[in-house]
């Protein structure tokens, strides 16, 4: 029964993924006095890329085919273990946070490989660059989460025991994380997702040679790694009893509650990326270094015990 | 009997100071050599001992027949210059040893007392000769000195342990005595292949050869 | 021989043998590549001296490990030292392998004297040779004398281990010797001395003040950023593999030093922990470090030449090759659900422990740590992702790469076997978990019942104590599994059409794009550079040739990182040191006779100030 639960909170998870960036899309534009494009267009995008013919480089290996499997699995692998909206693999002790990090580097490992092996410079720079500001995440990422479940009630709490709420640490912690947020999901300021001009692209540049099939894979990938993110925040700073019971109302009241933080999230992060500028790569690590500032200060906060 | 052998040996070695020629040196060494067995002997006949007898015998043998004739023998073959380059001339190296003499009898006066008796002054002799024999490879600048200076030197502590303590134990002088000879043949050869490599023996000339 | 007495030679309790173990983990592959790797690079004869060098520096570690004995085991830590000296100098026709085992030579014996030093003391407080004796005797010690003690053991065992920065020797000694050579010494060697840090201060000294402890973390923590940091630099592979060694000797470091932090706490149980966590990394490294050595030998032989700026499509030519080297890249990476993966998880929870229950100075010190580790970790994927992509991805940058063969049978059974390894230890890692927590517990000594809870569980569970935070990692292999298995199986059902069309990169319209276009990787760590940059100090040098003012005919450029430790820090002393010896020879005058004027005056006073009554 748990298993199955599951399953179905994965797969929806997956399937609504890219209603996520067309809702942030449509807030942009909606910023932007624009009609824009439809709030299903990623749906779209997808189901033509599947219907493509999918060109692969001669100069490629068996990396650059298998790669899409590999990061959209992960970052699948990776959703398990996210209380979404019900029961997670974390709560029986399969893993925790860290192994969350770790699959998302997984996937980025396999796909900053893929763009070292098409032979193109887009694909080398933008693996070079998605390496370096992957480096300067991992710490904020990895020191934020712990800041927040040190504070965490139980005194036993690992870190998934994110149960901290609107305390004062929690939320500098969670300004540092939705830095991070806006670096993993490639976001303004850190990268642009609207563009191909190859000094501006680093995730859009690894993916570059993709069509097709795989092309579609990897976009669902990166909708998916979005929805954890989003899913994390909302779960570090608004929890709900998640994973207790399996009645259909506990769950659908948690399923409610966690589209209402999703919501929020992508409408501060579409005001986000309407308001500020794409940094230039060396000031992104400035940015990331001040959300590591912000974590350490919520370190000490909740050292001095708020 | 002892004292004149004694001051025997002393004049001799004052005499190797004022040497300027090389066959001199070695002469004068297998005199004092041969004055050292007489007191061997001297000694063994109150003592009575067969091991003694076999030291002095071999005193005799190595010091006073063999070495100073494998010198010679040396010093003809390398045909190096007889003259004897002294870096202190014979007077002021004579007055060195007076010192020398001075500071071994109040080295000697620490653990004897000033009573002269003959152990007293055979103790002062041989530290003079030990000091003497460290002089002459100091202050003199052919090679052959200083194995003329090592055994000098040996001689000089031999008389000491003899006067002192009665006389090393038999298998040391055995041992020491091979010692010696081996040395002086060793060093022997490193002159001759010296020489032929520099065609002088002027061990201070080495210098050229720093780094 | 009268410092040994008869029923204290040898000693193989759990922590000689867990190392004996690494030491054979890592050997016996070795040997079985040296049979190909050898037989392709020297003559018969040579390649017997080779062997035969090996097999006395891997039972000279071994002897280091399990000796009961302080002379035993400096007498063998000796010789281990002067054989691995003389097979890094094996290829002496290279002027840069002559060089590279002075640099080695030296610093091990400094090393080896600061040991002796120790050895001394210790000998003079205890009476006994023994090391049960001295363990006997040890509370005995002063703290000063503990103190000193501890300071001489880190820097004698911290030179061969490799610790900042003491570390120069490594990037120099590791990259000249043969391949098999290379991944024994960085794979065991460096791991003997982590036994003997273990050994002497964690196994005889007894309960640490805090302060050592926080020196091992922080020095921990510099070697791990400043080994990765200039990791991704070099562009030689095995000089890039060997200074993710003192990262890595970093890492394992971070655990030691957490777990020392927390015995002088009092917490045993996690102390205990810590200890094994660090364990558990010092196997991982041992075996995927090995490992990549390996591949780079194999590479070397390939294609003759180890810079990865000429290499490049290997994948196609040496498919097993690199296969083993990707495993052993995502190992070294920790990605799930490899080794590295889970050591690295073990010392983050250390770290979280500590973070968590600490007082708020060590809150912050921990969270430090954390971050450094964490930083690290993500700095040696981008490192891996360079090497692996350049090296064995996209087209061939030399005709070497373009014309390399896969290698000996020998060889690959040897890779192919350790990727195996570095795979069982990640899905095993509960049961080598469990294991590892034995060997920790067994020179610490928590309350028995502490420990049952830890080693009790599922085999494949690992449990860190403290907190509740558990891994499974065979279940996150098959979901890994699961999950690309279905994502393939579900897209490739549904796509309209199923074929796959063969075509050019997208080359913006110019026509056939070659090799030349292709990302480098100095390009690829440029971004690094100049992050970095505070401290890696980049120059550059160009060089024009001009026809006329509007006519430049040639440009040079060179761009290179300055090396401070050497610049900064061992030059000086060097030069320091000759310049003492340029005024103290100015007292050798050559001449016999002065020297012997010397001894005749020494002799002379000596006697005076002796004799006198």
């Amino acid at each position: 029964m748990k298993a199955s639960l599951l399953l179905l909170q994965a797969g929806i998870a997956v399937l609504g993924a890219p209603l996520v960036s067309g809702f942030i899309r449509k807030v942009k534009n909606a910023l932007r006095m624009r009609q824009g494009a439809s709030l299903g267009q990623p749906y779209y995008n997808i189901a033509k890329y599947m219907a493509k013919e999918e060109v692969v480089s001669e100069a490629t290996s068996w990396i650059f085919r298998w790669t899409p499997s590999i990061v959209l699995g992960s970052t699948v692998a990776a959703l398990m273990f996210v209380p979404v909206f019900s029961f997670s693999l974390s709560a029986p002790g399969m893993g925790d946070v860290l192994t969350l990090f770790f699959l998302f580097s997984l996937g980025r490992f396999f796909l900053a490989l893929a763009g070292l092996d098409t032979g193109s410079a887009f694909g080398g720079m933008g693996s070079s660059r998605e390496m370096f500001i992957a480096s300067f995440v991992e710490p904020v990422a990895i020191l934020s989460v712990a800041v927040v479940a040190g504070h965490s009630a139980s005194p036993q709490g690992g870190l998934m025991a994110c149960s901290m709420g609107m305390s004062f640490s929690g939320m500098v912690a969670a300004a540092a994380l939705f830095m991070v947020v806006l670096a993993e999901t490639s976001r303004i300021p850190v990268d642009n997702q609207e563009t191909h001009l190859e000094l501006t692209m680093i995730h859009e540049a690894m993916l570059l040679e993709y069509s097709g099939p795989s092309l579609a894979m990897l976009e669902t990938a990166a909708h998916t790694k979005q929805l954890i993110w989003f899913s994390l925040l909302g779960a570090i700073l608004w929890p709900w009893p998640v994973g207790s019971s399996a009645a259909l109302s506990d769950i659908a009241a948690a399923a409610a509650f966690f589209v209402l933080k999703i919501v929020l999230c992508a409408v501060i992060v579409g005001l986000t990326e309407v308001s500020l500028a794409k940094m230039r790569l060396f000031r992104v690590a400035d940015f990331l270094g001040l959300a590591f500032l912000f974590s350490v200060l919520a370190l000490v906060i909740s050292g001095l015990g708020y | 009997m002892t004292l004149f052998l004694l001051t025997g040996i002393m004049i001799l070695t004052y005499a190797m100071l004022v040497c300027q020629r090389v066959p001199a040196l070695i002469q004068n060494f297998r005199l004092q050599s041969l004055f050292l067995f007489l007191v061997t002997l001297d000694f063994a006949f109150r003592q009575k001992e067969a091991g003694i007898f076999v030291v002095a015998g071999l005193l005799l043998l190595v010091k006073v027949v063999l070495i100073p004739s494998f010198l010679n023998h040396l010093v003809k073959k390398i045909r190096v210059d007889e003259r004897l380059g002294l870096f202190l001339n014979p007077l002021l190296s004579l007055i060195a040893a007076l010192f020398l003499t001075w500071g071994a009898s109040v080295f000697c006066s620490w653990f004897l007392g000033t009573s002269p008796t003959a152990v007293f002054a055979a103790f002062v002799v041989s530290i003079t000769v030990v000091l003497v024999g460290f002089f002459i490879m100091v202050f003199r600048m052919k090679a052959l000195t200083q194995i003329v200076g090592l055994l000098v030197m040996e001689n000089g502590i031999f008389l000491l342990a003899s006067a002192i303590t009665g006389g090393m134990p038999f298998f040391v002088e055995i041992a020491i005595a091979f010692d010696v000879f081996v040395c002086a043949i060793i060093t022997g050869i490193f002159m001759y292949r010296i020489n032929k490599v520099f065609t002088h023996i002027e061990v201070h000339r080495l210098t050229d050869l720093k780094g | 021989m009268f410092f040994l007495s008869q029923n204290s030679r040898w000693c193989f309790d759990l922590l000689a043998l867990f190392f004996l173990g690494v030491i054979a983990l890592v050997s016996l592959p070795s040997f079985l590549f040296s049979a190909g790797y050898l037989r392709a690079q020297f003559s018969r004869g040579r390649s017997l001296l080779a062997t035969g060098l090996t097999v006395f520096f891997v039972l000279s570690m071994a002897a280091v490990v399990a000796s009961a004995n302080l002379i035993f085991f400096l007498f063998a830590w000796e010789f281990m030292s002067l054989v691995s000296y003389f097979l890094v100098v094996f290829e002496h026709e290279h002027e840069a392998s002559v060089k590279a085992g002075m640099i080695y030579l030296v610093m091990t014996h400094v090393g080896t004297a600061f040991l002796l030093a120790a050895f001394l003391l210790m000998h003079a407080q205890a009476g006994t040779w023994d090391f049960e004796g001295i363990r006997a005797a040890a509370p005995a010690f002063t703290p000063a004398l503990k103190n000193i003690l501890f300071g001489l053991f880190l820097v004698g065992f911290g030179m061969k281990a490799g610790i900042v920065p003491l570390h120069i020797w490594l990037p120099y000694a590791h990259p000249q010797a043969p391949a098999p050579v290379s991944s024994i010494m960085s794979g065991a060697m460096i791991k003997v001395a982590i036994y003997g840090l273990l050994r002497f201060i964690a196994g005889m000294l007894g309960v640490p003040p805090v302060w050592w402890g926080n020196v091992i973390l922080v020095a921990a923590g510099i070697s791990c950023l400043v080994g990765v940091i200039y990791a991704l630099m070099e562009h030689d592979i095995k000089k890039l593999l060997a200074y993710h060694s003192v990262e890595n000797i970093g890492i394992i470091l971070l655990g030691i030093g957490a777990g020392m932090v927390f015995w002088s706490w009092g917490w045993g149980v996690l102390a205990a922990a810590a200890f094994a966590a660090g364990l558990y990394h010092t196997v991982n490294h041992a075996v995927f470090k090995g490992l990549l050595f390996l591949c780079s030998g194999s590479i070397q032989v390939a294609t003759g030449t180890r810079d990865i700026e000429k290499l490049g499509g290997l994948i196609k030519r040496m498919p097993q090759t690199a296969a083993s080297f990707l495993v052993g890249a995502m190992a070294i990476s920790a990605l799930p659900p490899l080794s590295g993966f889970v050591s690295e998880w073990l010392i983050f929870q250390v770290f979280f422990v500590g973070l968590r229950d600490a007082s708020s100075g060590g809150k912050l010190f921990f969270a430090g740590m954390m971050a450094c580790l964490a930083l690290t970790s993500a700095l040696a994927a981008a490192c891996f992702v360079k090497a692996f992509g350049v090296a064995f991805l996209a087209m061939p940058r030399g005709r070497a790469a373009a014309e390399a063969r896969e290698a000996s049978l020998s060889m690959r059974s040897a890779m192919i076997f350790l990727a195996a390894l570095t795979v069982a230890l990640g899905l095993g890692a509960g049961l080598v978990w469990k294991m590892f927590c034995a060997v920790a517990a067994s020179f610490l000594e928590p309350p028995a019942s502490a420990w049952s809870g830890l080693l009790s569980g599922s085999w494949d569970l690992i449990r860190f104590p403290g907190t509740d935070a558990c891994l499974r990692t065979p279940m996150i292999m098959l979901a890994l599994g699961a999950g690309i298995a279905a994502v393939y199986l579900f897209v490739r059902l549904t796509a309209r059409k199923r074929v796959m069309t063969a075509g050019r990169t997208w080359d913006c319209g110019y026509y056939r794009l070659d090799h030349r276009t292709e990302y480098t990787a100095t390009a690829f760590s440029k971004p690094f550079r100049i992050a970095f940059s505070f401290f890696l100090l980049p120059y550059r040098k160009t060089e024009k040739i001009r026809d006329s003012f509007y006519h430049v005919k040639e440009f040079t450029y060179e761009t290179a990182t300055t090396p401070i430790f050497k610049r900064y820090l061992y030059d000086p002393m060097v030069r320091g040191l000759f310049k003492l010896a340029q005024y103290v020879k100015g007292f050798q005058m050559g001449s016999i006779h002065w020297y012997l004027a010397y001894i005749f005056v020494t002799i002379l006073i000596l006697v005076v100030i002796f004799g006198r009554p």
